[in-house]
């Protein structure tokens, strides 16, 4: 399994698949720290002239545009995570190069499981890395450290794993263009529904509430990209009276970026479930299908 | 000692039998040929005992293991039919990967894939990417992937489609020395010369069923066709032999015939000389695997409708 595992990371690696998303990032990057130069400017010394750059409402702005970024990253973070895993076993079948992996003396298992693990640590560096190079970015041009970096840094790795899952899953029963529009498809719906939850949570409406915890059992990338925004802005300090009021929910603030309803607890346990019961079907799968 | 047992083997798809109740034996140290015209089902049956694909019934055991058991799997070799290598690796790391996989440590990996390069013909070019490498270098790389392991056991799908008759004779005489020594060899193949030359027994399959297996000089030895020319044949004599032989044919003074057994062709010269013809020449006809093949498969189609 960890020669498989090991396979896979070189595969990322020397197909340049790591290289070419490491290339769009730092263009993703440039435009998204460009961007927050400017705003960063002229938001906070021109829209709220009494703010001054340690003010809460300075810092809420600096959260906005932080959780903005982990917003556009998560959808590049997603896409890659699905075409890494797309060809993981569909393609190779379609292209013939599996035949000769699967009938070597390792189990479908382990050569699942390899592939699995190789995919998710590649995912699992760049996701962290591009985490950080937000957070630096945030740092420099508004001086505000992340509160919970660690915890948001985890559950930002956390959410490609449960598209890899699904995505792999997929691969072992359908072909290549199937289980990527599914894959795809699942993650635009999630991303969907947790907007909806987020509205229905700002506007007390409780069948848009349900309808994005719905999606969020379907594949929970959005409650996981939810969570991390509760970890970041309930680590702030309480609104200081000065420019924000006591009163003043500071997720309220973030819009449907931010986590009104916040995912509990056991969302968090429902998301590692499901990754683990993903790829045991993906195991059970395809072990049991003809190649 | 059987190596390869195949026991009532059959694979149904949706509404399509690939096989059907396939019984085979083949004894280790063999080179085994499997024939059969396009979509008998012979890559289906590989595919089967190598593990890719699972019966719908009946039972195949290879080098003693169910095919999917990962203990017989390290004594086996497979060389697929349309396959593709991973292009991103060279053809050297690609073996060293196969021969890890196949339970070498690193270093004798390194080693294995070095020897297999070198018997393969593909010797200074295992630091070439394997996307460089022309179809027959692919195809090569392929059997040296099979071997890498060094298996007790290795089918071959079509091992020298894209191979030049240069490259096709030194896969024969890998073949031979695999089989000198004591490697079984289960060889599918569309070239019949191929297999004509390099194997012990043959199946012939035919919609999903064997119709023929055995040995190839057991098989070559069936009816007979035999040619003779002869004086002083009696009108009698052409009778008599006209309703023994329905397809005899006199043309001037040459006798064709059909036998069911070469054994039969001396006690027919006996009996012409026993009746007073004179034998000038006595040609008997060759069973080529060809000829073997066709007749059955043609069989087939007449008994299918």
């Amino acid at each position: 399994m960890w020669l498989m595992a090991l396979f896979s990371f070189r595969e990322a690696w020397r197909k340049k698949v790591a290289l070419i998303a490491g290339v769009l990032t730092l263009a993703f990057l440039i435009l998204y720290g460009t961007g927050l130069h400017f705003i960063t400017r002229d938001v906070v010394n021109t829209a709220n002239p009494a703010a001054t750059a340690t003010s809460y409402y300075a810092m809420m702005q600096s959260i906005l545009l932080f959780v903005m970024g982990i917003y556009l990253a998560s959808f590049l973070v997603a896409g890659l995570a699905i075409l890494a895993a797309v060809g993981s076993i569909a393609a190779e079948i379609d292209n013939g190069t599996l035949y000769a992996l699967a009938t070597r003396p390792l189990s479908r298992r382990d050569l699942l499981l390899g592939k699995f693990l190789g995919q998710a640590a590649m995912l699992v560096i760049y996701a962290a890395l591009f985490f950080l190079a937000l957070t630096g970015l945030v740092y420099w041009q508004t001086g505000l450290v992340i509160p919970g970096l660690v915890p948001a840094l985890s559950l930002f790795i956390l959410e490609p794993l449960v598209i890899l899952a699904v995505t792999m899953l997929g691969s072992t029963r359908l072909n290549t263009v199937s289980s990527g529009v599914l894959a795809f498809a699942l993650y635009a719906m999630a991303v969907m529904g947790g907007m909806m939850e987020q509205i229905g949570a700002m506007m007390d409406n409780t069948a848009a509430i349900y309808a994005g915890v719905v999606t969020s059992l379907l594949l929970p990338a959005d409650a996981v990209y939810r969570r991390l925004v509760a970890t970041v802005v309930d680590r702030l300090p309480v609104g200081n009276g000065q420019d924000i009021p006591h009163f003043l929910n500071p997720q309220s603030t973030l819009g449907p970026f931010g986590s009104q309803s916040t995912p509990s607890d056991w969302m968090l346990l429902y998301t590692i479930v499901y990754i683990v019961v993903l790829l045991a079907a993906a195991v059970y799968t395809f072990k049991h299908r003809d190649i | 000692m059987a190596i390869i047992e195949v026991r009532n083997l059959t694979k149904v798809y949706g509404r399509q039998t690939a096989c059907r109740e396939i019984c085979l034996s083949v004894e280790e140290g063999q080179i085994f040929g499997l024939l059969g015209p396009n979509g008998a089902g012979k890559s289906t049956l590989v595919k089967i005992l190598v593990g890719l694909v699972y019966p719908t019934a009946g039972e195949a055991q290879v080098v003693g293991y169910l095919p999917q058991d990962t203990k017989g799997r390290r004594q086996v070799g497979f060389l697929p039919e349309n396959f593709r290598l991973h292009g991103w690796l060279q053809g050297e790391e690609l073996l060293i990967f196969h021969a890890r996989l196949a339970g070498r440590d690193g270093r004798a990996a390194r080693q294995r894939a070095t020897e297999v390069l070198d018997l393969v013909g593909l010797a200074g070019e295992g630091k070439k990417p394997v996307a460089n490498y022309s179809k027959g270098m692919q195809q090569r790389l392929g059997l040296a992937a099979a071997l890498v392991g060094d298996p007790r056991a290795v089918f071959l799908d079509e091992p020298t489609s894209a191979l030049d008759p240069l490259g096709r004779r030194q896969v024969r005489e890998i073949l031979l020395a695999l089989k000198e020594a004591g490697k079984t060899i289960f060889l599918n193949s569309h070239l019949l010369s191929e297999v004509e030359q390099v194997c012990d027994r043959v199946a012939i399959i035919n919609r999903g069923t064997v119709v023929a297996s055995g040995r190839l000089a057991d098989l070559q030895a069936g009816p007979a066709a035999v040619s003779i020319r002869l004086g002083g044949l009696s009108e009698k004599l052409a009778t008599e032999l006209r309703g023994r032989y329905q397809d005899l044919q006199l043309e001037g003074n040459r006798l064709t015939l059909a036998l069911s057994d070469r054994e039969e062709i001396a006690a027919l010269v006996a009996r012409l000389v026993a009746a007073g013809c004179r034998i000038y020449e006595v040609a008997p006809g060759h069973n080529s695997l060809e000829d073997i093949f066709i007749n059955l498969v043609r069989e087939g189609e007449q008994t299918c409708g």
